[in-house]
């Protein structure tokens, strides 16, 4: 219960909460608005698989879902073009947890190496079933309903919407980490058949966290949905999604708390301004690319980790420093 | 559809799926010996037609004889990327670790390619066999499907003849059995795995080049090829060579029939939904070895 | 829609009085006061702002506000309508283009089209004495990226006016955008149904709509003599929103011409190896191919693969790629290319005097002829001499009274044809044709009544 971390918290997140009231011009409120959503989102994609080690390459199968669910319903339920349209954000998260469990039935029988393929082949098939079913609308995708809000306006209810999740991911992720759950979790990361022999229900607890893990990432792609006005399979069922969510996770810290959160923040950020400022394109791909690298070849266990083993080592080696001062003092004096 | 069309489709399906076959065996490989996932491969093989378009279009080399020069530059190549960033990897986190390193790699080597070239689509065309075909078995099969066979077959011929006929095939065998053991018997692992590596991404020169002249190609294109090549060792069973095989040519097979049975549409899908059906009888994939621990 | 704005900041500055414990006011971008008095130079709002910040009551802070609103909803109004820049001050025009990603050969097509406009409009003057400068930003082909490029184009930027990107995938998410800001979006490339579904009031297409295209093409083959009509036809086109609409269209009018359906097939946009559909294609064995592609990867793997099984349809159409220029043809290689059709508003031998000049503008800056000219060149290129006409006739930059005007049914020249919106912003005026690769050139063919139609090559030579 260290009150200087909870401090440290507390002022960052009420920083982003009272960002957008500092600095109204829409193009940043919006960058930090999807920097937000991809911490949401990796907050509780590490919650299952940074926890266990599962590492799940298939989050784009929960946010493509929720935001089907969103954009089908609006329409088949004539939902208003409002506010209202906000209401349909939880369903997209419940129906993206009601088909994490087939998903995970099928996924989660496997080791860890062939659940990731796996995990890219079932996304492959949620791609092209959006692609080519009928009702998904095809290639065209699906409209939502256009909110005729101003400019000034339009993008605070989405940004704090966003921050909204982000508070219930982390605060999801922190509690699940003190729970026997979470033990559970991280004993599978560490060894599995151990976990099993000591009596852990491997298959459940692995089912209900990566169930869990899905909710967050399905409300997202419904608020995401709702924001860009329509959608289409191939970007909300993107493979880059995928592989964008982990590297945020491994960049900051895989496993840990703050760690999604700082990556997300950086790589979104960092990667929206790229794309706009060096319309090149392929200039961000290698600048990203490389910076990545740079980071994952010295500080592989993500900036989080990496940054903590730091200041753990210099508050070590002044304590050390401290006491051999003290002990000479004490030799000194005798 | 006819008799004559499933046979075509067939024969394509083992014409092209050999060449999927020996990509996705220089990714099984480095799998098996080093635990890395490669998913960088996809963007090799594009480097590989890269290489040999250039060279097909401003030296007049014809793609066949250029494979003589984009092999070894591709096995130089897999050989600096081995020593410079995958052989850092170590401990727990290796294999998930391995995955980030080589798609920052991919995206670097993606952003270069498309700077160097630009995103517009190209092809390599500049041999008459390229698109001239022949009247076998009552239907016309294209030559460089034929030449992409033999060749394909060449190259996996003689990464077996390698493994296990020659001491250093030994070596691979032994590592790929079991990596602590090899060391313990004294085979430089190491050196095992940097040159497997090295081979892993020279087979994708060739691969490379029969895909550039069957394909119009950008950078782009890496990512469809690296969920098939994926799905397919996956399915064979991450580190058999034979399974890469099997698999690589059973999928093509698989998807031409039913895009000819049925529709076109549905037939990218199965690639993927016949993946997730093994999977789910036999997780560790057609040839795979069944693992007690951690896989 | 400037009725939403100033009522949406109107309460935006109400709530804010009441939130903020020290708060600098904004009316739009624009700073009006900060709390503690005055400190805005030659602002008389602002002084009157800052004393009732300091006064306690909500009732009073809000009629004032009222008042505030009211008198700077006139002098806002009062400064939008006149072009409050110095003559000579550049215009600039924010436009989002696929420079890279999935349509990057089409984006960069662009480019060169709205380059080539603004190099053109400046040597004339510019757009009513101001110079024109492009402001382009990459999207990656993507749509989100799209959104956020068009605000940061408008907020951030300050563009007057805003051009379209590539693609309709794209227009849509721009268009939405920019019309929360009140802009209007001229676009050349985003026809498919599915754009105008959203029945957005400020999108205007200049393009033919993508529906008709093939039109000409089924009415030339469906009016033959008998003698000479083809009897089946072969139409396998990808899932696209641009493809697919035009599909059944074509099929239809030459259905009614005795012309018989033998294969159709519908194939995913993802596709990459297309030998499996092209074997069932060529083992229909039809006299006529109508392919739906959106590309030049897909047409040249259909051709190369038709190659190779020796099928030589007599009649090939395919919907895109083929108007690419030097892009097609470096791609297929210029023999392969004989006798292909492809449909499209535009080509470089137009005898479109406007055309014409652009044609020799584009060679004397690339090199080149004018069969190499693809026609995104010209789209583009529609789109600036659009929104050209529409800036001189309402005298200025005025979003709102720019999307009146392209509204009122006023019909607009350009390098493609004729330009008159519909009530969702479609183009019908502009005459579908067919064009034909014969050599090396590419020449138009249909309507075959049209004068500047020369004689098909039917049927397409051997490959």
């Amino acid at each position: 219960m260290l009150t200087k971390s909870r401090l440290v918290w507390v002022g960052l997140f009420a920083l982003l909460a009272l960002f957008p009231l500092v600095v109204t011009t829409p193009t940043w409120t919006s960058i930090i608005m999807f920097a937000l959503l991809y911490m949401a989102i990796t907050t509780s994609w590490n919650m299952f698989s940074g926890y266990s080690g599962y590492v799940a390459l298939g989050a784009a199968c929960f946010f493509g879902t929720g935001a089907y669910t969103v954009a089908l319903l609006a329409k088949h339920w004539n939902v208003p073009a409002s506010g209202d349209l906000f209401w349909l954000i939880p369903l997209g998260g419940i129906l993206a947890m009601i088909v994490a469990l087939p998903i995970g039935l099928i996924a989660l029988r496997v080791r860890r190496h062939t659940f990731v393929v796996i995990t890219i082949a079932i996304f492959f098939v949620f791609q092209l079933s959006a692609i080519n079913a009928s009702f998904t609308g095809g290639t065209a995708g699906l409209q939502l309903p256009f909110i005729p809000w101003s400019f000034q306006d339009f993008n605070l209810p989405f940004y704090y919407l966003a921050f909204a999740m982000v508070v219930v991911a982390t605060l999801l992720s922190a509690w699940v980490r003190q729970t026997r759950f979470g033990l559970q979790l991280m004993a599978i990361r560490d060894d599995e058949d151990r976990a099993l022999g000591l009596g852990v229900k491997v298959w459940a607890v692995k089912l209900s966290g990566f169930v869990m893990s899905a909710f967050v990432i399905g409300c997202a792609g419904g608020l995401y949905a709702i924001y860009q006005g329509q959608i289409y399979p191939q970007f909300v069922f993107n493979p880059l999604f995928d592989i964008s969510v982990a590297l945020m996770a491994f960049l900051g810290g895989f496993g840990t708390l703050a760690g999604p959160l700082l990556g997300a923040f950086v790589l979104e950020t960092m990667q929206l301004w790229l794309t706009e400022n060096y319309s090149s394109g392929s200039l961000y791909l290698i600048i990203f690319g490389a910076l990545f690298l740079i980071v994952i070849i010295f500080m592989p266990q993500g900036v989080v980790v990496y940054v903590k083993d730091r200041v753990t080592k210099r508050e070590d080696r002044e304590r050390s420093l401290l006491a051999q001062n003290e002990v000479q003092i004490a030799g000194g004096s005798q | 559809m006819s008799f004559t069309n499933l046979v075509h489709a067939v024969i394509d399906g083992i014409l092209t799926g050999s060449v999927y076959a020996l990509m996705a065996t220089g990714l099984t490989l480095i799998f098996g010996v080093m635990d890395i996932i490669n998913v960088a491969q996809g963007v090799f093989v594009i480097l590989g037609s890269y290489l040999s378009y250039a060279l097909s279009v401003h030296f007049g080399i014809d793609p066949f004889v250029g494979l003589l020069i984009t092999v070894p530059t591709m096995f130089l190549v897999g050989i600096v990327v081995e020593r410079a960033f995958i052989a850092r990897l170590k401990g727990p986190e290796k294999t998930a670790m391995s995955i980030l390193v080589t798609y920052a790699v991919s995206l670097v080597i993606e952003g270069v390619l498309n700077m160097v070239f630009t995103t517009n689509p190209v092809q390599i065309n500049n041999a008459s066999y390229i698109n001239s075909s022949v009247h076998l078995f009552g239907m016309w099969l294209p030559y460089i499907y034929i030449f992409g066979f033999l060749l394909a077959g060449g190259f996996l011929g003689s990464i077996y003849f390698m493994l296990y006929r020659t001491r250093f095939g030994a070596s691979v065998r032994a590592s790929l059995a079991d990596q602590t053991a090899a060391a313990l018997v004294g085979i430089d692992v190491k050196k095992v795995s940097t040159i497997c590596f090295g081979i892993g991404i020279a087979v994708t020169a060739a691969g490379g080049m029969i895909y550039g002249a069957t394909n119009a190609f950008n950078a782009s294109s890496s990512y469809d090829l690296i969920s098939r090549l994926l799905t397919i060792i996956v399915l064979g069973g991450m580190g058999s060579l034979a399974g890469a095989l099997v698999a690589g040519i059973s999928m093509i097979i698989l998807e031409d029939i039913v895009a000819v049975a049925w529709s076109p549409v549905w037939s990218n899908i199965t690639f993927f939904i016949l993946l997730v059906i093994v999977l789910s009888f036999r997780p560790q994939g057609l040839f795979g070895k069944q693992s007690a621990r951690v896989a | 829609m400037l009725k939403s704005f100033y009522s949406g900041s109107l309460e935006l500055l109400a709530s804010r009085i009441d939130r903020l414990p020290r708060p600098s006011l904004w009316l739009g971008h624009r700073r009006i006061a900060t709390l503690g008095g005055a400190e805005v130079q030659g602002n008389p709002q602002g002084k009157l702002l800052g004393e009732i910040m300091n006064r306690k009551g909500k009732l009073f802070r809000l009629a004032s506000v009222a008042t505030l609103g009211a008198s700077s909803l006139i002098a806002v109004s009062a400064a939008g309508s006149s072009s409050a820049l110095a003559a000579g001050t550049p215009i600039k025009i924010g436009i989002s283009l696929s420079l890279s990603g999935d349509f990057s050969a089409d984006g960069i097509a662009f480019q060169q089209g709205y380059q080539l406009w603004a190099k053109d409009i400046n040597a004339s003057g510019g757009l009513l004495g101001h110079p024109v400068s492009l402001d382009i930003v990459s999207d990656a082909s993507d749509p989100t990226q799209v959104t956020a490029n068009y605000q940061k184009l408008i907020s951030q930027d300050k563009v007057a006016l805003t051009f379209g990107p590539y693609s309709s995938l794209l227009s849509l998410p721009a268009a939405q955008t920019v019309s929360r800001y009140g802009y209007a979006l001229v676009e050349g490339a985003g026809g498919a149904p599915s754009v105008f579904a959203a029945k957005l009031k400020n999108l205007f297409d200049v393009s033919l709509p993508v529906a008709n295209a093939l039109q000409p093409f089924a009415k030339w083959i469906a009016s033959l003599p008998k003698s000479q009509r083809p009897k089946t036809a072969s139409y396998v086109t990808s899932n696209d929103p641009f493809t697919q609409p035009q599909i059944p269209v074509a099929q239809k009018i030459m259905k009614k011409g005795g012309i018989k359906t033998v294969y159709s097939s519908v194939f995913p946009a993802e596709t990459t190896d297309y030998t499996p559909i092209a074997d069932k294609v060529a083992q229909a064995n039809a006299q006529v191919v109508v392919l739906g592609s959106v590309d030049v990867p897909t047409v040249a793997a259909f051709m190369k693969a038709f190659a190779q099984m020796h099928y030589n349809p007599k009649v090939f159409i395919a919907s895109a790629g083929p108007d690419q220029g030097t892009q097609f043809t470096s791609a297929v290689t210029v023999k392969a290319a004989n006798g292909m059709l492809v449909p499209s508003s535009w080509y470089g031998a137009s005898a479109n005097p406007l055309s014409k000049t652009m044609v020799a503008h584009f060679i004397a800056l690339h090199g080149g002829t004018a069969s190499q000219i693809s026609a995104d060149v010209a789209e583009a290129y529609s789109v600036g001499e659009t929104i050209a006409a529409a800036v001189k006739a309402t005298g200025g930059f005025d979003n709102a009274k720019i999307i009146k005007y392209l509204h009122s049914g006023v019909t607009i020249k350009t390098v493609q044809g004729n330009v008159k919106f519909n009530k969702l912003g479609e183009n019908f005026s502009m005459t579908a044709y067919t064009f034909q690769w014969q050599g090396s050139n590419f020449v138009q063919v249909n309507p075959v009544k049209d004068p500047n139609s020369v004689k098909i090559v039917y049927p397409k030579p051997s490959w």
